[in-house]
């Protein structure tokens, strides 16, 4: 379920809201509360669409396509976790794919050129994800521009950089056993990669619901200056955001690497803009505000493996390839309209 | 006789037991990286080819849009569809390599069409223009125009594609053999907004302190052309790449020098035919005399020719010769039936 902490931000309002919520809401767990929820709504249009999928197409749920479906919704996912991590503070990051490219090229870089160990590449690639984060974060702290112009200016810095600097080569000489993890099949049909991407997911949750310092990144994107009155140190929590923002864009370009055997500038498109689609489809899908402080992590993940499912439904069903787009643009006018009629359902019956 | 016809009555005459042979359950995927205008030869080249060498058919699947990612799930989505031959531009060279293996380890011929997969792959073969060449010629024909002590510039393609660092190469090294200078390379603009603002900009700024432009893009050459026809002067020389109408309407009215054409058709042609082959038992020959690249050790020219203003009329027939060709001893030449 998603977590909210727009109106929380002081004890006193924490006490208020409690109140309130004792008062008017239906129990946490109620199953009302879970029909309704953005999560179930994505969760039946999974269903849905695979059930039509499946009839029309009985390939659509052959072993190879459900593997092929599972290991691009990872990569999808992780890019999806990688905007919403700074979406919650009421920010965005156009520069997650740039940065997963520069990551996935340094880790290459030490691989083939350095002789290093996979693990330890894979940490050095991190690290730079975290770096190439933590610059954007300062940069939008200290001067207070919105993230979208900062993140806008970096993407063709750091893409620029790492052309500049590889030349536009790919990197081949990555360790067999990193690339054999992303081709392996776990009972011929799981990729390793959606199991990542599930570990990773489960973490993010455990921080954004029991860890102070992910309630305190959503009370950041809630209301700054609330926050900032709460004691919250506000500008660290940007910058943290977006260093786990850019881990996370790192994790999803070795992920690519490990699926193409090489680290290629080209993975992510042009200034890394393939990535921003995905980016923000699964976010939205599932919940997370784009005015910040309020994340839903499995919203997120159902989101942007419907999204993946629905892409590849409409290629197998034959859909001239120029109509998936359309397809998905409607699906997410759709999905749009479908929560505010939620909301309003809600609101109506007070149940928000 | 066009390109279509001539290669028609090529199967009749000598091919027809080739034609025998062939297997209609061959479901032939000619997929491209995205939508160009280079590729949409190759739909019509597929149709040919599934009609003439009865095929199960051969057609021409679009990516929606230039993305690695958005290739590889249309690959993996004509693996379940039971396509079983693939004739691949590669979105990456290497990036490519590990969805090809797989297609290749279902059994399916992969071979790469104008543009080549980094060695080592499963790829049978890699058939297309010789990039590195074609810009090497056309720097050539265009210095001959120019003469040494020429100063050109270069557009050219995406910094993200390794052949257009062998273009850029290529130009130089034939300026420097000319004696000329290339004064400037613009690249990553081959897409029609970046190409607009960069080349409108270059030359409204620098247009006298250049002699001569090549070209080694398709965008690029359509969008000089369009620039030097509304400067209107002729001073400036130009060698384009391609057969857009807007080139060759430009090399007919004098505002550019020629273009280096290149023969999407008969790769999808010849490839659709030698995809269908593989699958049905013939393996590509130990010795066959494959070229060399940059990428790859098993290269097959497809063919490139110089344009000028007394060849624009028949730019096809300029390529049907090499087509002919190619076609006529491809068998011989690179397979084992």
């Amino acid at each position: 379920m998603a977590i909210d902490v727009r109106h929380n931000q002081s004890d006193a309002f924490k006490d208020m809201m409690a109140n309130t919520s004792q008062q008017d809401a239906p129990p946490r767990f109620s199953i009302t509360r879970i029909l309704l929820s953005n999560e179930f709504g994505l969760l039946v249009l999974i269903v849905l669409f695979a059930t039509i999928f499946a009839t029309i197409s009985p390939a659509f749920l052959s072993k190879f396509s459900l593997y092929a479906l599972g290991r691009t919704a990872a990569v999808n996912i992780m890019i999806g976790f990688s905007m919403m991590v700074v979406i919650i503070t009421g920010g965005l990051n156009l520069s997650v794919g740039a940065i997963g490219v520069s990551a996935a090229m340094f880790s290459g870089l030490l691989m083939e050129s350095f002789g290093m160990p996979w693990p330890l590449a894979v940490a050095g690639g991190l690290a730079v994800g975290a770096a190439l984060g933590a610059i954007n974060g300062i940069i939008i702290v200290r001067t207070g521009l919105h993230s979208f112009i900062i993140t806008l200016a970096t993407m063709s810095i750091f893409f620029g950089i790492m052309i500049f600097l590889t030349h536009a080569e790919s990197y081949r000489g990555i360790s067999p056993v990193f690339t054999g993890f992303g081709r392996m099949k776990l009972f011929s049909i799981i990729s390793p990669l959606l199991l990542v991407t599930i570990v990773v997911a489960l973490g993010l949750s455990v921080l954004f619901r029991f860890t102070a310092l992910g309630r305190e990144f959503l009370a950041t994107g809630a209301n700054e200056r609330a926050a900032e009155l709460s004691g919250i140190r506000v500008q660290r929590m940007i910058t943290y955001c977006h260093m786990l923002s850019g881990v996370l864009a790192g994790v999803a370009g070795l992920m690519l690497v490990s699926r193409t055997g090489a680290a290629i500038p080209s993975m992510a498109g042009q200034l890394g803009q393939d990535w921003l689609l995905p980016a923000f489809l699964g976010p939205v899908l599932g919940g997370t505000l784009l005015t910040g402080g309020r994340v839903s992590v499995l919203g997120t993940l159902l989101g942007s493996f419907l999204v993946t499912m629905l892409t590849t439904g409409l290629l197998l069903m034959q859909v001239g390839a120029f109509w998936v787009q359309t397809y998905l643009g409607l699906l997410l006018l759709f999905a749009v309209l479908v929560d505010l009629v939620r909301r309003s359902y809600l609101q109506r019956r007070k149940l928000i | 006789m066009s390109l279509k016809r001539l290669i028609t009555t090529l199967v009749a005459i000598g091919a027809i037991p080739t034609a025998a042979l062939a297997d209609p359950s061959s479901r032939i995927a000619l997929i491209p990286g995205g939508p160009h205008p280079y590729f949409a030869a190759w739909e019509q080249a597929g149709a040919d080819a599934a009609k003439e060498f009865n095929l199960g058919e051969a057609e021409y699947k679009v990516p929606q849009k230039w993305e690695l990612g958005l290739q590889n799930q249309m690959l993996e989505s004509l693996v379940t569809q039971g396509y079983n031959g693939f004739l691949i531009f590669p979105g990456d060279p290497v990036g490519t390599v590990a969805i090809a293996n797989e297609l290749a380890d279902t059994g399916a011929p992969v071979i790469a069409l104008a543009g080549c997969l980094k060695d080592p792959s499963d790829a049978q073969f890699c058939m297309g223009t010789d990039t590195g060449n074609s810009a090497y010629l056309g720097t050539k024909e265009l210095l001959k125009e120019l003469g040494s002590g020429a100063k050109i510039a270069h557009f050219t393609g995406f910094l993200v594609d390794p052949n257009t660092q062998l273009r850029i190469d290529a130009v130089e090294r034939a300026a420097k053999e000319e004696g000329a200078e290339v004064i400037q390379v613009i690249a990553d603009i081959d897409a029609p907004e970046p190409a607009e603002e960069k080349i409108n900009a270059y030359l409204a700024a620098h247009a006298s302190e250049v002699d001569g432009i090549i070209t080694t893009a398709w965008v690029p050459a359509v969008v000089a052309s369009s620039a030097l026809r509304k400067i209107g002067d002729k001073r400036i020389k130009m060698v384009g790449i391609d057969h857009d109408e807007v080139v060759l309407q430009a090399i007919k009215d004098g505002f550019v020098h020629g273009t280096m054409l290149q023969n999407p058709y008969g790769q999808g042609y010849i490839g659709s035919y030698a995809a269908d082959k593989l699958r049905t038992g013939c393996t590509v020959k130990a010795d066959a005399p494959f070229k060399s690249n940059a990428l790859t050790d098993k290269f097959i020219d497809s063919g490139t020719v110089f344009a000028g203003i007394d060849d624009v009329d028949n730019y096809v027939g300029s390529m049907q010769a090499i087509t002919e060709t190619l076609f006529a001893t491809f068998e011989s030449t690179y397979l084992d039936c």
